[in-house]
């Protein structure tokens, strides 16, 4: 590719797009349409972005070398007081930059026809978020990394308080305060770092050696932003809350990209960077992933609202990827990667299902529904298929994630595996029931009785994740061939440093 | 064995099958569907069937055998590697040590139950066309006929415990599906869950045991890890522990260091148990009759049921170095196969009495293959599968006959309109009560397979194997309960006047009546007045070359299973330490042992005969007498009722407790809510200057970092 900015070009693509989109319509005016065909003419020149982002980042895939150690890709320029605007990536960030850049149009796409007001703007919003996701994921200054982390927050924010649901101010200022106060800690820590190290280039901080006491203070600084990005117990109550009243298209991008930024971030930061105090605080950290699991689970089981059901199951599944992190074995750690990718896949395919029959019934109670089967045959085997991936069926890629993350935390406590392995149980509990609840048994609803399948909409959005969660759950090697350079490298220094 | 390209289409045509016929239905029709699968999984069938054939009597094995190298085991034992071909399909995960493949491996054990899991399938496809004739959806059933049919193949086929699971975890999906096909109606639902949770704790253990295995011997392939212990070698594993010889290596488990292999022998067992229905985790079986019965005979019955038993055995060489492992096994094993029997004795639903008698033969080839008779819970495995085949599909074909009636005191007189599921049933029955004289080759299927546990038992007994003699005790009386029960099931079924109904015809059990989805359009669906008919052809056949396995066999591979040419005809497959003798000296028990089975069971075939036959209406009384002996057998030990009191309402109060109190009133509650009104309520009092939300937040995060900040740059000051 020579010495194109393709990593610049991923990231500012999608801003570029809104900002056009922006120009567009201000210039336009009203020009003699009503808001709504406006809205929908956004709509699809925002797809067009995201899709065209998402090509430019399969470039990106073709340019990557599996083999080669360290960051590729690498831009750098500097921005002001030894501050670089430095943008590099891993196999980490490669796939969840890929993972952002494919749930990103598939978003889109589901808000096509069931989103109507302020169309224009929600795109915008939509475009503006991923580029600062991908931002997140390929910024190797500290200080750019926070300015895309923290930025992240507003679209997100604006995205649940402008078009979620009746509680949407509520929920939205719960999921702007839960975060904004996680990564206020951070950036005392980074200011801190900063200052010590005389620079906020990600790759000289991790190997540059902080004093064991001073990495306790970090870490922590670093774990109360990512705790509650991830979410882990027990800050994780702005999830359910959020998810509940953001549109079904910002849940999507919520638990399939926003919540691996905290995994992204213990594996990015923490454990190079302090790798003494992320050693010291293992045992906590295995207790609160095992807690997350068997918590969320039993929590998960009482739900009567489908999104918030899936929303605590997100927060079990979450809890693997910590489990897999801190047990610093190639095997969890490589899990854990595996597994974000995998519930991005799943949870996001979970959000566009349960989506789908509020797009028709305009209910998310679990008690309105019952004997879809009997109305929706293609739409209860697509379920079918997520219910048995988020319970981990081998075949799918949910297992694979499971089964490394535990067999990682085995190594290292058996009590912390065997924790994790009733969690494993409790989501068979929860998700059948589920199932039964809303798509078994006859219909008892009448308004039902006219509902119909899945659409050629659903269909198109649901599909690329149907491919990627069983091509994934056959052969997880392709995404452990690009994880594994940067699995042992973190490895390599917390164990060797 | 068979050339590669026969052995992939074995394993991997009927997946191909289910997904033609479930994805693509529309198009091709139910009825090509049925064509398709049942084509495609009779084929396997019969390829299947002549593989195991010429594996036992073709030779070849035998060289193979005879010319490996006696290895250094203890006391000079013979340390034979498996005769096994396997071929690789797909890197499945590649992650360190970490390394399953794709793969189908073929050796003795897996010829076995593929010729059993393709047999048993073939003949029940086969079957359905007749049973299933009225259901709307047949090509959703014939698919997950399939799609069971290569998840059990590609179980048996692992050559890693990674497929394994993946097998065991596919065929508990296809049995969930098949249990609750009916999946309008409520029972068949609950059922299917119960199925899969149930199983779910038990693979909680098996999944354990895997990562047991895994870090102990850092791999996850069966050959490295058994070899291993067949040979003691010094592993050192990947962490918990220093190097040492498999067979003393001590590892932590939960506080506790326990023997490695002990460990994982339980751990491994517990999935068993789950899967195969054994005491604690039984109850999802009997429920599982919920399914069509053409499922019950295949799932619940011949085939996924006895993956437990096919693990337990495929490890041998852990429970030959695992004592307290294979006591737990023995002892489980014994106590389900003298529960259930008890349990059985007093169902009146046909199908579940045949679901009690299966979780008892499986506690038979449990405990057999806990004293270290694993050829014999092989042999019992094969044998059982034919027999209880046949007699599930019989009585599949009675309730066909009587227009979807299961409960048996509405039975009666049967033989007579239909002879020919009557002579199957009969076959079944005498094959499962083991009738046949000792010492002769004169005796069906079950005599055989079932005196050489009751032998082999005995004989670990006397060899101070733990738990052997009570196994050979609860046995043998087993064995009486189990010929009581089943003449019990065909007197109550066949015999007696047609009109003696003892149960009034008011509907109170009648859940089971309308086994099919309500499709009235057939007025004879709720008439049970109108006379049983003898089922089609398509049914019939099924039946017949099932009661020809159920005759003969037993004494066909009698000799090759656990006979004189055992360790031929296994080639390794199975492994006996070398001071496991027991499939040795089952020809050295004492007299009385081998006619013991035979005594008992003509005693449970008497007292049935006097209580069901000559005084019909006896056994109703005890019913009705509501004896305390008679509600316990009934109410199967209250284990519905201790389980719901315990987990279910304690999972259900937990869950909602965590939510209502843990999540809303204590993290919420001095979370983010307590700080908005503490935030108000100080804002109030102090002055009245804004109301807005953001302001408040503002002000709390703003302090909180201060703070934060100031405590972290006065500590790293501090600490220079």
């Amino acid at each position: 590719m020579g010495n194109f900015p393709i990593l610049t070009a991923v990231t500012f693509l999608p801003l570029a797009g809104a900002l056009l989109i922006m120009l567009v319509q201000t210039a336009t005016g009203s020009n003699g349409q009503d808001e709504e065909t406006r809205g929908r003419q956004s709509l699809m020149a925002g797809l067009i972005f995201s899709a065209a982002t998402f090509l430019a980042s399969l470039v990106m895939l073709v340019s990557f070398e599996v083999d080669a150690p360290g960051y590729q890709l690498v831009e750098e320029v500097s921005w002001f007081a030894g501050i670089q605007y430095k943008l590099g990536i891993d196999g980490m960030s490669l796939l969840l930059i890929l993972l952002t850049t494919l749930l990103t149009p598939i978003s889109l796409i589901a808000s096509y026809g069931t989103v109507k007001h302020r169309l224009t703007e929600y795109t915008i919003a939509f475009l503006v978020l991923e580029t600062f996701m991908i931002g997140v994921f390929c910024a190797m200054d500290l200080v750019l990394f926070y300015v895309f982390f923290e930025a992240g927050l507003i679209p997100m924010f604006i995205i649940i308080g402008v078009w979620g649901g009746a509680e949407r101010i509520y929920s939205s200022f719960k999921f702007f305060l839960y975060t904004l106060l996680g990564s206020l800690f951070m950036l005392a820590a980074i200011v801190f770092m900063y200052m010590q190290a005389g620079t906020s280039d990600i790759t000289v901080l991790e190997t540059y050696a902080f004093a064991p006491e001073v990495q306790t203070w970090l870490w922590l600084a670093f774990f109360a932003s990512f705790a509650v990005k991830l979410p882990m117990f027990p800050v994780h109550t702005w999830l359910p809350d959020a998810h509940v009243q953001a549109p079904t298209a910002g849940s999507v991008i919520l638990a399939g990209v926003l919540l691996k930024m905290g995994g992204y971030g213990f594996l990015r930061f923490s454990l190079p960077m302090f790798p003494d105090a992320s050693q010291f605080f293992q045992p906590m950290m295995f207790a609160l992933s095992v807690i997350a699991i068997v918590y969320a689970s039993l929590v998960a089981f009482r739900q009567t609202d489908m999104k918030k059901l899936i929303a605590y199951s997100s927060v079990a599944h979450m809890g693997f990827v910590t489990l897999g992190i801190f047990s610093f074995t190639e095997v969890g750690v490589q899990g854990a990667i595996f597994q974000m990718i995998s519930h991005g896949l799943i949870s996001g395919a979970l959000f566009l299902i349960v989506g789908m029959v509020y797009d028709r019934m305009h209910t998310r109670e679990i008690a309105a529904y019952g004997g879809l089967v009997n109305k929706m045959p293609i739409y209860a085997a697509i379920f079918m298929l997520f219910t048995m991936a988020n319970v981990g069926l081998p075949g799918t890629s949910g297992f694979v994630g499971e089964i490394l993350t535990m067999t990682g935390a085995f190594q290292a406590s058996t009590w912390a595996a065997a924790g994790a392995a009733l969690g494993v149980i409790f989501s068979a509990v929860y998700m059948l029931t589920l199932y039964r609840r809303t798509v078994f048994g006859p219909v008892t609803n009448p308004a039902l009785e006219n509902i119909t399948d899945v659409g050629k909409k659903d269909l198109i959005t649901i599909t690329p994740l149907i491919i990627g969660t069983i091509l994934l759950g056959i052969t997880p090697n392709l995404v452990f061939d690009i994880t594994r350079e940067s699995s042992l490298r973190a490895l390599q220094m917390i164990t060797g440093g | 064995m068979l050339p590669d390209f026969a052995l992939l289409f074995i394993v991997l045509a009927p997946g191909l099958a289910a997904l033609i016929a479930g994805v693509f239905q529309k198009y091709v029709t139910d009825t090509g569907a049925m064509v398709i699968t049942t084509g495609t999984v009779g084929l396997a069938g019969i390829l299947s069937v002549i593989q195991l054939f010429m594996f036992a009597f073709g030779g070849g094995v035998v060289e193979a055998v005879h010319t490996a190298a006696p290895a250094a085991g203890d006391h000079g034992a013979a340390v034979v590697a498996p005769v096994q071909h396997i071929i690789t399909l797909l890197t499945w995960m590649d992650v360190g040590q970490f390394q399953a493949d794709w793969a189908i491996r073929v050796d003795a054990m897996s010829i076995v139950m593929m010729a059993v899991i393709t047999g048993v399938s073939g003949l029940v496809h086969l079957y359905s066309w007749g049973y299933m004739s009225e259901d709307p959806h047949r090509a959703r059933f014939f698919a997950y006929l399939s799609l069971f049919t290569f998840m059990m193949l590609m179980l048996v086929t692992a050559d890693n415990f990674i497929q394994l699971f993946f097998g065991w975890e596919g065929v508990g999906l296809a049995s969930y599906l098949l249990i609750g096909f009916w999946y309008t109606k409520a029972a068949p639902n609950s059922a299917a869950i119960k199925a899969f949770v149930t199983n779910r704790v038990g693979d909680f253990g098996l999944a354990l045991g895997i990562m047991g295995v895994f870090v102990v011997f850092g791999s996850v392939e069966f050959e490295p890890v058994l070899s291993a212990i067949r040979e003691n070698a010094i592993v050192t594993p990947l962490a918990l522990a220093d190097a040492a010889p498999i067979r003393e290596l001590i590892v932590p488990f939960l506080g506790y260091n326990v023997p490695a292999l002990e460990l994982i022998g339980v751990l491994l067992f517990i999935g068993a148990m789950g899967k195969s229905a054994q005491f604690f985790l039984h109850v999802w079986l009997p429920d599982a009759m919920e399914g069509p019965t053409p499922v019950s005979a295949l799932i619940h019955a011949a085939t996924m049921v006895t993956a437990g038993v096919y693990l337990v055995c495929l490890v041998s060489p852990i429970y030959e170095y695992a004592p307290f492992a294979a006591g737990m096994v023995t002892l489980i094993g014994a106590v389900t196969a003298l529960y259930a029997a008890t349990v059985g004795m007093a169902q009146n639903d046909i199908k579940r009495v045949i679901a009690y008698s299966t979780c008892s033969q499986l506690g038979y080839m449990f405990f057999a293959a806990g004293i270290g008779a694993y050829q014999a819970a092989m042999f019992h495995l094969f044998t059982h599968a034919f027999f209880k085949a046949l007699l599930f599909l019989g009585a599949g074909s009675v309730i066909h006959g009587m227009h979807h009636e299961q409960d048996m005191r509405r039975m009666g007189g049967v033989a007579k309109f239909m002879p020919l599921t009557y002579a199957a049933m009969m076959i079944g029955t005498i094959a499962i009560i083991g009738l046949g004289i000792p010492h002769t080759s004169f005796g069906f299927a079950g005599f055989f397979s079932k005196d050489a546990i009751i032998e082999t038992t005995f004989a670990a007994g006397s060899n101070g194997v733990s738990f052997g003699t009570l196994a050979f005790i609860f046995g043998i009386v087993a064995a009486l309960l189990t010929s009581f029960y089943s003449w019990r099931l065909i007197y109550m079924t066949f015999h007696g006047p047609r009109e003696d109904s003892i149960l009034p015809e008011t509907p109170e059990v009648d859940s089971h009546a309308d086994e099919h989805l309500s499709v009235d359009d057939h007025g004879h669906h709720h008439d049970h007045h109108e006379d049983p008919h003898e089922s089609p052809l398509v049914m019939l056949i099924p039946l017949g070359l099932l009661s020809l396995g159920a005759i003969f066999a037993g004494f066909v591979f009698y000799d090759s299973f656990v006979g004189h040419y055992q360790a031929e005809f296994w080639a390794g497959a199975i492994y006996n330490a070398a001071d496991n003798t027991v499939l040795a000296d089952k020809y050295n028990v004492p007299e009385w042992v081998f006619w013991a089975p035979l005594f008992v069971t003509v005693t449970g075939f008497l007292i049935a005969t006097f209580t069901y036959f000559f005084n019909r209406g006896f056994g109703a009384k005890i019913a009705a007498s509501g004896g305390p002996l008679h509600s316990l057998f009934a109410n199967k030990w209250y284990f519905d009722e201790i389980y719901n009191a315990t987990f279910v309402k304690g999972t259900h109060w937990l869950g909602g407790f965590f939510w209502k109190t843990g999540d809303k009133r204590i993290i919420d509650g001095f979370g983010p809510d307590g700080v908005t009104s503490l935030v108000r309520w100080g804002s109030r009092r102090l002055s009245a200057m804004h109301t807005g939300y953001l302001y408040h937040y503002a002000f709390v995060i703003i302090l909180a970092a201060l703070v934060f900040g100031a405590v972290i740059f006065w500590r790293a000051g501090g600490a220079g």
